[in-house]
């Protein structure tokens, strides 16, 4: 029963301490709820100078709970001090460096930018002086894209065409210009030879000639982009041609009757019929008449000359065997090959057709051949004539075959140009194959042949001429 | 010395040319001999017949500057007169002076001309001899 009593009484006893120490825990806890009210309502006490989310208040925030109220200020204030000096100085390192890489970056661009505008300076400069010297060139320059249309023309080519360039840019210079005229300048010239063009002036009425040499413009690929035309006004040119040859006509045929005169004048007296004459005179008459002859080749050559720069060569055809002109020739000139010891031999093939040519002429080529084989022939030297029936038999082949000085390869189509002198033709330095080749050529091509030469340098040299049957 | 007779010796393979010279110079009284074979003309050097050249600047075959070394390798002292038919070349001419020449006689000018350069070379050898 005691033991009963004793369990009841410590049941009581655990009680009374349970609930003394519940109620102090609500103590206790209530307690605690006033303090954390009461530090929430001093945190929101800020200084005055503080303002929303500045640093100032984030600092003063993370110090509220371990400063004591009245340092708060104070140690917010001296946080806030040495974060914004080394705030400052990062602030400071980092602009630094910041500095430093805009300057790099500046100073690399600037450079770029510099050589930029160099270039593009030189390009001006470049672009100015084109445009002055095109400009100022005394020769017409026009400029067409591949439509035809003007892209630029200069001043002289305004003058030369009687046009200007503000109403020509961008249109097709065919425009308001007579087609004919001006064709050339659009279409280029396909054996990119110049092109000679007539225009009348539009100012005064005179007559302009015009050569205009056109080339193509290619872009990098190829392709053509325009034309380029240059003009240049060649009607002075063209007057003093046609003087120079009516100058030569008449001055030839002024000269041609003299010549008569005396060729006559030594025929009588090499002949005797007006007395005796010594073998000195006789000599010396026969020396004045081969001469004369060989003057008057020459001034036939001459006349046929201005002849041909007028277009005026006209044949007299005839049917006549070939032998009976190269037998004429050799007549006429083997007196002059004998004071040089050389032996003119023809070979002339049998049968061969008649030709129809103009006979004077062609005896006309073979003189100048077989003269030029003459005067570039040492003493005792060689000449063969030779004639026969062409491969195909359409043609017959005449050439004249020498064992004198030779042509250099070089200068074998250019002898038959006309006043094309072989200068350089050292060590022999024969000058002057002059006129004659290219009046052969002219002869040769009116009747619709060709002729060559062949011949290698100190090798002779072979003349070849065809006419057609 | 004065009495040795002057023998003219002419170069040219135009044949006419140099004996319508030939005719010229013996009416003048000169001993004259031509001819346009160039080894014909050397060894008429060789043998004394040239007492005066008139050589011709433009044969077939040889330069008148090549053939002028070859004369003055026989006779470095004979006087030579050059004919030319061209007057151009100048360049030439210097070539020829530096071997020594008496001057030039153009083709187209007049034979007296050509005697007058001979006589003005004969005084001046004549001097130098002496």
């Amino acid at each position: 029963m005691f033991e009963l009593a004793l369990i009841y009484t410590i049941t009581i006893i655990l009680s009374i301490i349970v609930a003394f120490l519940l109620v102090r825990l609500a103590s206790l806890s209530s307690q605690a709820r006033a303090w954390s009210e009461k530090t929430r309502k001093e945190k929101k006490v800020y200084p005055a100078t503080f303002t929303d989310g500045s640093l100032r208040r984030q600092i003063y925030d993370e110090i509220v709970e371990f400063v004591d109220a009245k340092a708060r200020d104070e140690a917010s204030q001296r946080l806030f001090n040495i974060f914004n000096k080394e705030l400052e100085k990062k602030i400071t390192q980092k602009e630094e460096e910041l500095n430093k890489k805009y300057e790099r970056i500046i100073s690399q661009k600037s450079q770029t930018e510099e050589i930029a505008w160099k270039k593009y300076k030189n390009v001006l400069v470049q672009k100015n002086q084109v445009e002055a010297i095109i400009r100022s060139v005394a020769e017409g320059v026009v400029v067409v894209d591949k439509d035809g249309k003007v892209i630029m023309m200069n001043p002289a080519a305004e003058r030369l065409l009687g046009i200007s360039h503000k109403e020509k840019i961008g249109k097709s210079l065919l425009e308001n210009l007579k087609k004919e005229q001006l064709i050339s300048l659009v279409k280029g010239s396909e054996d990119k030879e110049d092109r000679e063009i007539d225009l009348i002036s539009p100012q005064d009425e005179t007559k302009k000639t015009i050569r205009a040499s056109t080339a193509v413009i290619e872009n990098e690929n190829g392709q053509t982009i325009g034309m380029v035309s240059v003009l240049s006004d060649i009607t002075k040119q063209k007057e003093l041609e046609q003087m120079k040859a009516d100058f030569l006509a008449k001055v030839t045929h002024e000269l041609r009757t003299p010549l008569v005169a005396m060729d006559k004048s030594l025929s009588l007296l090499l002949d005797k019929s007006t007395g005796d004459v010594s073998e000195d005179q006789q000599e010396l008459l026969s020396i004045a008449q081969r001469n004369l002859k060989r003057l008057n080749y020459l001034i036939n050559d001459l006349l046929d000359l201005s002849r041909m720069e007028a277009g005026r060569i006209e044949l007299k055809r005839s049917n006549i065997a070939v032998s009976n002109i190269i037998d004429e020739i050799i007549q006429s000139l083997d007196a002059w090959a004998k004071t040089k010891e050389i032996k003119i031999t023809a070979r002339i093939e049998e049968n061969l057709p008649e030709l129809n040519c103009d006979s004077q002429r062609i005896g006309q080529v073979l003189i100048n051949l077989v003269g030029n084989a003459i005067k570039f022939t040492p003493q005792k030297g060689s000449i063969i004539i030779e004639a026969k029936l062409s491969r195909d038999k359409k043609e017959i082949e005449i050439s004249v075959e020498d064992n004198g000085v030779g042509i250099a390869k070089e200068e074998l189509t250019k002898i038959f140009d006309k006043f094309y002198q072989a200068a350089e033709r050292a060590p022999t330095d024969i000058t002057g194959f002059g006129i004659g080749l290219a009046i052969a050529k002219e002869i040769v091509e009116l009747h619709g042949g060709r002729i060559w030469a062949e011949s290698e340098k100190g090798q002779g040299a072979k003349f070849t001429f065809t006419l057609p049957l | 010395m004065e009495n040795k007779p002057i023998k003219i010796l002419i170069i040219d393979d135009e044949a006419d040319f140099r004996r319508t010279m030939e005719f010229w110079f013996k009416s003048k009284g000169y001993i004259v001999n031509t001819t346009g074979d160039i080894e014909l003309a050397l060894q008429m050097i060789k043998e004394n017949l040239a007492s005066i050249i008139f050589l011709d600047l433009v044969m077939p075959q040889v330069d008148g500057v090549e053939l002028l070394k070859k004369i003055r390798e026989i006779s470095p002292d004979v006087p030579v007169i050059i004919i030319s038919a061209y007057v151009g070349d100048k360049e030439k001419i210097k070539k020829l002076d530096a071997l020594g020449i008496d001057g030039v006689f153009y083709k187209g000018a007049d034979f007296q001309e050509g005697l007058n350069l001979l006589e003005v070379a004969l005084r001046k050898h004549r001097k130098i001899e002496k």
